[in-house]
């Protein structure tokens, strides 16, 4: 049997007046909420999952909240995986608002490139993101319904979207709206790289032998490097025939691990001393290490750098800068003097050059020589990094993720680190590069351990386990 | 009849060994490419955990914009159970020392095996997988971890880690209102050893042995003919003064490398050594 066809199911003008009465409605009681669509990085074959997802759009449209008195969902809940929070939002939004205001540009973000692929951009789509502004939260859409209210006047007029919390991976959420893009900024385990702002360059001064016959040690010979070190050895001299203060020399011994071995690597004056007439004898103790030796040379005719006195101590020094030292007049036997520089924190937690040790004391200077140390890596450093931006080291090629950058303090927390390589962090010193950004800034120290994160306790295992566990060959699982 | 006081954390050691497992796997995610453009350390914490000290951690600010961060792992001890295979006599003792002074008698530990469950929540599939493959090949089917379960006897045990089965739940069908939840489950056993009181021993460390000889099986009649000493000499630089010499020897510790000084002595007397006056009488 037909209708009756006296009586309309709905004409167009009837079903465009209901269409606009909900419109105004929703636009009277709703709540205006950030509609953000999900693109698909990377789609898996076989099993079927999106594995890489990026959000980087935003459509502001006004959705009635429909659980007027509260989330549903089963709220906050304590799991075996830490704190759950189980909430849900039934939102209704309409359809032709979305249609003519969200569509057509969801339909223009996929431009085909890889990373733009987003199917179905007429409706709105499960796995899509929805910030709620009053909560301050993002759920995600779960299932989108059409049909209720069913066929009012023959037509559908709302989508109803079923939303519960999102569940965050490692997804990129880039909205440029900085109170939804920040609200993931802590999630995850995150490490912070503190960087050095604005560097200085240190002085510093040669001292050299004051007389003619000077009988200073010129150059410190390792004989045997020794081993099982576990702290710095002392090094000691005989003492000098003269018996004046700072004529007997002062050394430092520099260590080394190889192997598990540590052995002292080299031995560097502090002081050189005077009035040797013949080498004096070297002896190494303490440091829990045995074996080591050591022999030097003096010169007794002519003047070399004894010490080094520091100036100005510099900052923002990432390694030891290189000494440069001028040469000594061309007449006679001359040769240049050698000094290793040696950086330190100061009380304020900047790398300064803490000393300058003597590695040659060269000879044949008549007046004190010019010493230039080099330039902190950058002088200052330069931008500022972007929220979601990879970063890369220079020397270690380690790459990560921004998630914060505090241009006043100079900390940089990030995410990811070690995308796409095996090194398991960054190297004091080495510059660290935005790609997106160019931001640049030398890095002064890397905290790999996550002191954000409250469910972590990867960290606290590792540190726990040091005293009671003995993995003498390797932890298979790889240790950090 | 109990009452003495001890604890020496052994369950609590084996938590932490167990966990030190897991605390360092990652998953990476790629681009179309092939390129990785990811890579999460897969956050892992002890279950069980007091209620009000998990809400005022990990929701100190009330709000928070997400469900939960995942993958994640956790892991709990399920079982306590007596191992009666590594049965041993319980009135047999050994004696321990690790300060280089006090002996201490320590009564044979009784074997217990803890049952731990390793939970993996993820949000894909290939998460899941990834993380299952980094853990399983290490497993054939148990791994060994030496744990100093009580330190101040020094005594290191290797504890198998036996993974005794794998199983997960995949709740993909059904109704669009509820969510996919993936879980993998791995079960394991570790045989560990509860260690009851440890006394100190009223023996010292042995450092010095002498033994005199005799010719005749009657020491009543028979003359002592030699007498031999044997004391350790230390071969490191025990007191860090540059040098190795007789200071560092009554510094040595049972671990550490040593040698021995020997001496022959010709007595060839009557006399006989008294352990209490310490002297020939």
């Amino acid at each position: 049997m037909a209708l009756n066809p006296f009586f309309l199911q709905g004409t167009q003008s009837e079903q465009r007046l209901v269409q606009d009465i909900i419109n105004e409605h929703l636009r009277f009681h709703g709540v205006e909420v950030t509609y953000i669509p999900r693109k698909f990085v990377n789609k898996k074959t076989v099993i079927e999952e999106v594995q890489s997802s990026k959000f980087d759009d935003n459509f502001a449209i006004e959705a009635y909240v429909n659980t007027y008195d509260g989330y549903g969902g089963a709220g906050d809940i304590l799991t075996k995986f830490g704190v759950s929070i189980r909430d849900e939002l039934i939102l209704t939004i309409s359809k032709e608002r979305f249609e003519d205001f969200i569509a057509p540009f969801m339909a223009g973000i996929d431009d085909g490139t890889e990373d733009s692929e987003l199917p179905t951009p007429t409706r709105p789509r499960e796995g899509d993101l929805v910030y709620f502004p009053l909560g301050q939260r993002l759920f995600e859409v779960k299932f989108v319904e059409h049909e209720d209210p069913f066929f009012q006047l023959g037509k559908n007029y709302v989508y109803q979207l079923k939303c519960e919390l999102f569940e965050y991976e490692d997804e990129i959420i880039d909205t440029t709206i900085p109170e939804i893009d920040t609200q993931v900024q802590e999630e995850g385990i995150i490490s912070t790289l503190k960087l050095i702002g604005i560097g200085r360059t240190a002085l510093a001064t040669a001292i050299i032998q004051g007389t003619e016959s000077s009988g200073y040690v010129r150059e410190i010979f390792l004989d045997n490097d020794g081993s099982g070190y576990t702290s710095i050895p002392t090094i000691g001299f005989t003492t000098s025939p003269t018996n004046q203060t700072g004529d007997t020399p002062e050394a430092i011994g520099i260590l080394t691990t190889k192997g598990g071995v540590t052995s002292i690597e080299k031995i560097l004056l502090i002081n050189a001393g005077a009035g040797y007439t013949v080498a004096p004898t070297i002896t190494i103790s303490g440091g829990g290490g045995t074996g080591a030796a050591a022999t030097c040379s003096i010169v007794t005719t002519g003047q070399g750098v004894i010490r080094y006195t520091i100036t100005d101590s510099g900052v923002g020094f990432g390694t030891a800068p290189v000494v440069t030292v001028t040469a000594p007049p061309s007449s006679g036997i001359s040769s240049t003097a050698v000094g290793i520089a040696s950086i330190g924190r100061d009380s304020g937690g900047d790398n300064i050059l803490k000393a300058i040790f003597v590695e040659d004391t060269g000879r044949g200077y008549s007046s004190a020589p010019t010493v230039t140390i080099a330039d902190p890596e950058t002088l200052s450093g330069l931008g500022t990094y972007i929220f979601n931006e990879v970063i890369v080291g220079e020397r270690s090629k380690t790459e990560a993720r921004v998630k914060e950058w505090d241009q006043d303090t100079r900390i940089l927390k990030v995410s990811n680190v070690s995308i796409g390589s095996t090194q398991l962090g960054f190297f004091p010193g080495e510059t660290i590069k935005g790609k997106d950004s160019g931001a640049e800034y030398p890095m002064l120290s890397f905290i790999q351990d996550d002191i954000y994160n409250e469910y972590t306790e990867n960290d606290i295992f590792e540190s726990e386990a040091d005293d009671i566990l003995d993995f003498s060959e390797s932890n298979p699982f790889g240790t950090f | 009849m109990l009452g003495t006081y001890y604890y020496h954390e052994i369950v609590r050691k084996t938590i932490i060994s167990f966990g030190t497992l897991f605390n360092d796997i990652h998953v990476r995610h790629q681009d179309k490419g092939g390129n990785d453009i990811s890579d999460l350390k897969v956050p892992l914490a002890y279950g069980p955990v007091q209620k009000f000290l998990a809400r005022l951690e990990q929701q100190a600010e009330l709000n928070r914009a997400v469900q939960i961060n995942l993958p994640r792992m956790s892991f709990e001890m399920t079982s306590i159970s007596y191992d009666s295979t590594r049965k041993s006599s319980l009135v047999q003792t050994f004696k321990a020392c690790s300060d280089g002074s006090k002996v201490k008698k320590v009564f044979m530990p009784v074997p217990y095996n803890i049952g731990f469950q390793l939970n993996i929540l993820s949000k894909l599939n290939d998460d899941s997988l990834q993380i299952l493959e980094q853990i399983l090949p290490v497993f054939q089917p148990h791994f060994n971890l030496t744990i100093d379960l009580i330190e101040s006897i020094g005594e290191k045990r290797d504890i198998p880690i036996i993974l005794e089965s794998v199983s997960f739940q995949d709740d993909y069908e059904g109704s669009f209102d509820t969510r996919r939840a993936l879980i993998h489950t791995l079960n394991f056993t570790a045989k560990t050893y509860l260690f009851g009181p440890i006394a100190d021993s009223s023996d010292g460390l042995i450092r010095k042995v002498q033994v005199d000889l005799y010719a005749d099986t009657n020491r009543q009649t028979a003359r002592r003919e030699m007498r031999y000493t044997v004391e350790p000499v230390a071969k490191e630089d025990k007191n860090d003064d540059g040098v190795v010499d007789a200071e560092d020897t009554p510094l040595l510790m049972p671990g550490d490398n040593f040698g021995f000084d020997e001496e022959w002595q010709f007595l060839g007397d009557s006399k006989k050594y008294s352990p209490t006056q310490q002297k020939d009488i």
